[in-house]
């Protein structure tokens, strides 16, 4: 029996790493921003794959390994399983989450976002939603990259949020 | 008796490494668990000797020298189990085991978010918890 | 295995021996032993020797029965078997003294009991040969033959004629006598063993020595069968049976006993392993190994003689890995058939290195507990005396003394005490060491084609080890910087500690200071930092335990070499001096482990810096030593010699180390110049670069005391590494500089802009050139802030849609015509006024490149030249122009400047020109391939043969510039079998020629040849661009142009009917007037004509409407109408239709030349206005 987390607190927590990176600490330097809550989200991953790992056999291959994270990591995070995984057999894999958990939350209101936002009043409302969006799945994708790395599978991953609730990370897998 | 325990990182560098002797020969053990990881490499690299542990994380007895056994155990994430032990007669559950703790331990160490991972780990209490597994080992095989 | 007796490395090979006949055994012997399996022979001359074979005196089993054992085994008793007791006895007898007299004879008789009575204790099997010529084969004495069989007791195939001196026989004889060999030898050694073998059934042994002793010989008996599996099993009992042995036996003193037991084991294993290796049973071979190591490995036997049993371990490992060894390079791919069994064979387990290196192991062992033992013995004293004349006694593994007794020996057991002296004296007379080393070498080098390098270097260190105990520092010091990079890499602390403290002392000890204090110093900064010395790592190597305060005694040792201080360990190093003669100097690369000792960092604050200004710069340096060391002078070199400059500490002003400073190099000073463990030391200076390029930071170098230089390559915080061994330590890292920006993405090179120039280049306003035409460009070179030295311009056109100025179809690339664009030549300003100043101008004119000199120019001059551009097709292209020059006359010094300038220019066609032909007005020639063409799309338009036929040339301008045209003509080809005539005059002035507009001109074309085709010539057109315009550099007095216009081929044809319309220009309305059509027959033949009149509203017309009429040859018919015109303006008369029904061709004149003007009265023209209109009647 897992120690289990408030999910609530979870997407809190979650929430405010982004936007005191965004606002905060790197107010005018998004990839830098970026670039520190995807290194929370690698270690998180690392960590996490350490873990989920322990009672497994070694994966053959870099297949087993996404399947692993589609499967039974994704389970432990989101308690579902990943929906939809595509591969071009090169080193490609898209992953799709028709309902991923930590966006099911998450609306684009044009008009509460420029709200929210008073003292950047330039900022175009449709796109900064879009982008606030964006900086909320750079720690999951830090955490699928930290995961597929510590089990020896260097790898870029990406985000792209089709209609909201789903969304789609990209696995490319370094040669 | 597990005279020697060792974890070792996938750049084959010790991560943690402790022996568990009276008599002077740390560094003896330490030369012995550095070159248990050629048995590991040959191991991972050519697994079709390995027959039915094929990517087992346990890897059963590396190789057995003067005085000493060495078992080994390997991670998904590439990190090595070492354990060098003294006795002549182990049973491999107890070893599997051993392993199955020590690994948990390990986890439990690195899971925490001071830990930097690939560094080695000083956490005192991962320290205590081993020397607690290493020492129930010996009591495992006795009863 | 080399210390093993022959018999007992080689498998036994049964042994048989020759009587008689001297003269053929090296014949038979030679055979025999080139038998499969081989025979041995022994061979007596004649039957006198036959005592060599018999039985010695023994003892009977029976009586022997109560007395107790000796030994396990007799050591003679394999060699024995194997050189002296024969299985067979073959003896010869020649043929003549078979069949001879009676007294020969009766010797062959006596010589064969003799023999009998000899062999009959031993079971040894008999042979009788007789040898006889081929001739005399038939003469033998059947009687005596059967006699002697009778005599011998034999079957006849154990009775061979050995016929030698015929080829064929001899073979056969031989092959018989092999045979026959074999078979009785087989038969002896299983007879033998069966007999033992039932002693051993019926338990009639006394002892349980007894047992084993019969066990073996049963095996050897067995392997002279070579029945292996037999043997196997009996040595295999035999081994067991030994093991029931141990412990109960007290025959022997205990030690001797043990030593014996061992010995007879040792003997039964290597039987064992070498049977199951070359049965290629290398798994069981290795698991009997194991059993057989653990058995014994407990049995360590007294602890004063304990070096025995070490040794006896060692020689276990040694031998299998031998044996091992030499199987393996017999039977291939041992391992890949090797399924790996329950009890888990690990894969160095197969290999002969591990077994070298566990007997290099418990040699070592032995060799410690060997000086241990003699140095306890010492006190005892007085070994030698009691141990001189112990030999081996009869037994394998015993030893015993041998007395003299006025000339008789007798053996005497030793006691144990005794044994033990024997034992450490002869170990005393052995060193081991090179022994040692040789096996770790081979256990080295097989781990390295192993790829098992780690297992390697485990064996280097050993071996080194070794090396230094001997005092062999080079080979030692060797071998440890091999493995001590292995594990650097690999981040192994305490091994590596270990390594690096031997290679400290190897340096010491071959007095290399450079080794010595590097070592020192990496050592020093080695991240150790527990100061508890756990109480297990006592044997760490010379170095001492790792710990925090050895890696400072290390450092303080260090640092009192090279600052020369040695102090307290004077005594030590007396090698290790750095003084004025002898300074030292370290170099730290971007792979050196010593980047540890000190890392320098260096970055500069800006990416690009203009030649001249100041930028700054931070130098980061970092140690990890543990104390704090004091730099008294910092040079900071740069690949720009200029910028080089030096910091000294305000602490040590003015130190000695300050004249390594060159005259007038800038010297900076820091408050301190102390590096403090683990921190940053963080130094910020300008400087001016005035060389543009790169400016790169290539050394910091660092000089602490007089004598003692480090020079560590500068690093980018960008692109550093992680520093070695501390990578892998869990402490907090630091960065290099306090800028975090800087620490992430600082270079420490950074780019120097060229200096701005200050001169324009203007390239002249451009038009579109003209296709023909030599285009000039003019350009200007201007100085403004500086004058030009050396100045050069480079011309390059490029097509502006990428590739060459060459059509890819054209194959000669030079060849003018085939270049589309072309740079016809560069005419400087100077080049045109004074020809003489213009020597050393360079001029290189290619295709598509030029390259001009530019005369130096002061500020404010300005100088200009012209490009010449021709265009052979159209085609846009780009012309760079680069200018470079120095701006300082000092050439070397300085940088060149580079100024660029680029250009489209549009290349276009100038003029087009078209043609067409017309027939003249109302008059139609009836032209029969027309009608034909008309249904091919074959347009070579026709001409009617001696009518006047209308060519006009139309000229079209295509720039955009309005131009002159100065000429057209048309030069007709070939014959004059036509004549064209122009319809005008040749133009008097240029005619202007406006873009997009169409000049056109008209000839009129009589084909007279009688030809069908008419090569019609070329259409040549000169024109220039329109100079009114005042653009002088336009008004080259050579750019006139000629354009070329083919005009294609026509065909001539006779018509057979010409039809002419004629009518009034103009008609009057309500007055008649005539319309008359004309047809012309110009054939031979009568034509039939069909014609109709269509009516028309605008006309009343009388005459024929539609009829049909036949016109004569060569004559003409007239058709007239009178038309009343009844509408105004422009009408179209009624429409004529005449139809050759001969050519089924109709002829219609067009709607044009059908048409009239009608005036509502008669019109007046004033004649005068016609003449100057005229040209503007025919331009549209």
């Amino acid at each position: 029996m897992g120690r289990e987390v408030s999910e609530s607190c979870l997407e809190s927590l979650l929430t405010e790493i982004v936007s005191s990176y965004c606002n905060g600490f790197y107010a005018n330097k998004p990839e830098l921003a970026a670039r520190r809550i995807e290194a929370i989200g690698f270690q998180v991953g690392h960590q996490l794959s350490e873990r989920y790992t322990i009672d497994r056999q070694r994966f053959t291959d870099h297949l087993e390994a996404i399947k692993f994270i589609c499967k039974d990591f994704w389970s432990e995070l989101f308690k579902k399983q990943i929906d939809n995984l595509k591969t071009n057999h090169r080193g490609t894999f898209v992953l799709q989450d028709n309902r991923f958990r930590w966006l099911a939350h998450v609306s684009v209101d044009p008009s509460l976002d420029a709200s929210g936002s008073i003292q950047d009043p330039s900022a175009m409302a449709e796109n900064k939603a879009s982008q606030a969006t964006g900086m909320h799945l750079y720690f999951p994708c830090g955490i699928i990259r930290g995961a597929l790395s510590n089990l020896g599978i260097p790898c870029a991953v990406s985000a792209d949020i089709s209609n909201l609730p789903a969304c789609s990370f990209v696995v490319r897998i370094k040669a | 008796m597990i005279v020697c325990v060792a974890v070792v990182g996938h750049q084959n560098n010790p991560l943690y490494i402790q022996s568990f002797t009276e008599a002077d020969d740390a560094l003896k053990l330490h030369h012995i668990v550095h070159c248990s990881l050629d048995v590991v490499d040959e191991r991972v690299n050519n697994p079709k000797k390995s027959g039915p542990t094929l990517n087992e994380t346990f890897l059963g007895l590396l190789y057995p020298t003067e005085n000493y056994k060495v078992y080994g155990y390997l991670t998904n994430t590439k990190v090595k189990f070492i354990m060098v032990t003294t006795d002549l007669d182990v049973r491999d559950a107890d070893v599997r085991n051993f392993f199955r703790r020590f690994h948990a331990a390990y986890v439990d160490a690195v899971s925490n978010p001071f830990h930097v991972p690939g560094k080695k780990i000083t956490s005192r209490t991962f320290a205590e918890r081993v020397s607690t597994i290493v020492k129930s080992f010996g009591l495992n095989a006795a009863g | 295995m080399e210390e093993y007796p022959e018999e007992l490395r080689t498998p036994p090979v049964a042994l048989a021996c020759l009587v008689g006949c001297p003269d053929f055994h090296a014949l038979i012997t030679g055979h025999l032993h080139s038998q499969q399996p081989p025979i041995n022979t022994i061979a007596l001359p004649d039957f006198s020797k036959i005592s060599v074979i018999s039985k010695a005196a023994k003892e009977n089993p029976a009586t022997g029965l109560g007395k107790p054992v000796g030994g396990i085994l007799k050591r003679d008793w394999l060699s024995k078997h194997r050189t002296r007791v024969p299985a067979v006895v073959a003896a010869l007898f020649t043929s003549d003294h078979v069949s001879g007299n009676p007294a020969q004879w009766l010797q062959v008789c006596t010589d064969l009991e003799n023999l009998k009575a000899t062999i009959q204790g031993r079971n040894i099997k008999l042979l009788v040969v007789v040898v006889t010529q081929s001739s005399s084969k038939d003469d033998t004495s059947e009687d005596r033959m059967i006699s002697l069989r009778k005599r011998a007791e034999l079957d006849s195939k154990n009775l061979i004629i050995f016929v030698p001196d015929d080829p064929l026989e001899l073979k056969q004889s031989l092959n018989r006598l092999g045979t026959a060999c074999a078979e009785l030898a087989n038969t002896y050694y299983r007879d033998e063993g069966r007999r033992v073998k039932a002693r051993l059934e019926r338990k009639n042994f006394g002892s349980i020595e007894l047992n084993i002793r019969y066990c073996f010989k049963v095996a050897v008996y067995a392997e002279f069968r070579r029945d292996w599996l037999e043997a196997l099993k009996m040595y295999e009992e035999a081994y067991h049976a030994l093991r029931e042995v141990v412990g109960i036996s007290t025959r022997l003193p205990p030690i001797q006993c043990l030593v014996e037991i061992k010995r007879i084991a040792e003997q039964l294993h290597f039987k064992m392993s070498t049977l199951l290796l070359h049965g290629g049973k290398v798994v069981e071979a290795i698991t009997w190994f194991r059993r057989h190591i653990n058995y014994y490995r407990r049995l360590n036997g007294a602890p004063e003689v304990i070096f025995l049993h070490w040794e006896w371990l060692s020689r276990q490992h040694l031998v299998f890995a031998q044996l091992l060894e030499t199987c393996s390079a017999t039977v291939q791919n041992v391992p890949t058939t090797v399924t790996v069994p329950a009890d888990k064979l690990t894969e160095w387990e197969l290999y002969p290195p591990y077994y070298y290196q566990l007997s290099a192991h418990y040699l070592k062992e032995k060799n410690s507990c060997l000086e241990f033992a003699i140095s306890m013995s010492e006190d005892v004293g007085g070994i030698y005396g009691s141990v001189e004349s112990v030999v081996a006694s009869v037994y394998i593994g015993q030893f015993a003394r041998l007395l003299e007794h006025e000339g008789t020996y007798t053996m005497q057991a030793l006691t144990d005490d005794e044994y033990a002296r024997y034992t450490l004296a002869e170990g005393k007379r052995f060193q081991d060491s090179f022994e040692i080393i040789a096996l770790l070498k081979r256990s080295f080098e097989a781990y390295n084609n192993l790829k098992a390098s780690r297992m390697a270097s485990y064996c280097g260190v050993q071996m080194a080890r070794e090396y230094f105990v001997m005092a062999e520092f080079s080979n030692a010091k060797q071998i440890f910087e091999n493995i001590a990079s292995l594990y650097r890499q690999e981040g192994w602390l305490t091994l590596l500690w270990e390594v690096l403290g031997y290679l400290r002392e190897c340096s010491r000890g071959i007095s290399s200071v450079k080794d010595f204090i590097e070592y020192s110093l990496e050592m020093a900064a080695m991240p150790i930092t527990s100061n508890a010395v756990a109480p297990y790592f006592r044997d760490c190597g010379p170095a001492g335990p790792a710990s925090l305060s050895q890696r400072e005694k290390i450092h303080k040792e260090a640092f009192g070499v090279v600052t020369g201080e040695s102090g307290t360990a004077l005594s030590e190093n007396n090698g290790l001096k750095v003084n004025g003669d002898c300074p030292l100097y370290l170099e730290i690369d971007l792979v050196s482990p010593l980047r540890v000792v000190l890392l320098a960092s260096v970055a500069f604050h800006e990416q690009i810096v203009k030649p001249g200004a100041r930028t700054m710069i931070t130098i980061s340096l970092q140690s990890q030593l543990p104390l704090n060391v004091e730099i008294d002078q910092l040079e900071v070199q740069f690949n720009q010699s200029e910028c080089n400059f030096i910091i000294t500490s305000d602490r040590k002003p003015h130190l000695a180390a300050i004249s390594h400073v060159h005259p007038g190099r800038r010297v900076e000073t820091a408050p301190t110049l102390e590096l403090l463990t683990n921190k940053w030391l963080r130094l910020t200076y300008d400087v001016k670069p005035d060389q543009s390029g790169k400016l790169e930071c290539i050394y910091v170098i660092a000089r602490i005391g007089p004598n003692f230089t480090i020079c560590c390559r500068a690093e980018s915080p960008a692109s550093m590494n992680d520093l070695p061994l501390w990578k892998f330590e869990d402490i907090t890292e630091t960065i290099p500089t306090k800028d975090p920006g800087l620490a992430f993405s600082g270079q420490k090179a950074i780019q120097v802009e060229e200096s701005e120039p200050q001169v324009d280049l203007k390239l002249g306003p451009s038009g579109p050139a003209l296709v023909g035409e030599c285009f000039i460009l003019p350009v200007t070179v201007a100085s403004k802030g500086h004058a030009i030295h050396s100045g050069e311009l480079k011309i390059n056109l490029v097509d502006t849609k990428g590739g060459g100025l060459l059509s890819p179809r054209e194959v000669e690339p030079f060849l003018a015509d085939n270049l589309h664009v072309e740079l016809v030549g560069i005419s400087g300003q100077e080049c045109a006024d004074h020809s003489e100043a213009n020597f050393d101008n360079i001029q290189k004119i290619q295709p598509s490149f030029g390259l001009i000199s530019v005369p130096f120019l002061n500020v404010g001059d300005s100088w200009s030249c012209k490009l010449k551009i021709k265009w052979n097709r159209p085609k846009p292209i780009m012309v760079y122009v680069s200018l470079g020059y120095h701006p300082h006359s000092s050439e070397s010094s300085s940088q060149k400047v580079h100024v660029h300038k680029s250009l489209q220019i549009e290349g276009k066609t100038a003029v087009t020109i078209s043609h067409n032909y017309m027939l003249p007005f109302r008059r139609d020639s009836l032209l029969l391939s027309n009608f034909k063409a008309n249904r091919d799309s074959d347009h070579t338009p026709t001409l009617p043969f001696n009518e006047t036929s209308i060519l006009i040339i139309s000229v079209k301008n295509c720039s955009e510039v309005p131009l002159m045209l100065l000429s057209m003509s048309l030069e007709v080809e070939g014959d004059n079998s036509c004549t064209i005539q122009p319809q005008e005059e040749e133009f008097r002035e240029p005619v202007l020629h406006v873009p997009e507009v169409v000049f056109r001109k008209v000839f009129a074309v009589i084909p007279k040849g009688n030809c069908s085709t008419l090569k019609m010539g070329t259409v040549s057109l000169k024109w220039q661009r329109d100079s009114g315009v005042g653009e002088d550099f336009h008004s080259c007095p050579t750019t006139s142009q000629v354009t070329k216009h083919r005009l294609s081929d026509v065909n001539v044809e006779l018509p057979p009917l010409v039809v002419s319309l004629k009518c009034p220009p103009h008609a009057i309305v309500g007055n008649p007037f005539t319309y008359s059509v004309t047809i012309q027959n110009q054939t031979e033949l009568l034509q039939e004509i069909k014609y109709s009149l269509d009516d028309s509203p605008s006309f009343v017309s009388s005459g024929p409407h539609n009829d049909m009429t036949f016109v004569l040859p060569k004559s003409e018919h007239v058709l007239s109408y009178m038309l009343v015109p009844l509408g105004l303006g422009s009408q179209q008369l009624p429409k004529v239709t005449v139809t050759s029904v001969r050519y089924n061709a109709g002829f219609q004149p067009s709607t044009t030349s059908s048409t009239v003007f009608i005036f509502p009265s008669k019109p007046r023209f004033q004649v005068s206005d016609v003449g100057e209109t005229r040209p503007e009647s025919i331009t549209e």
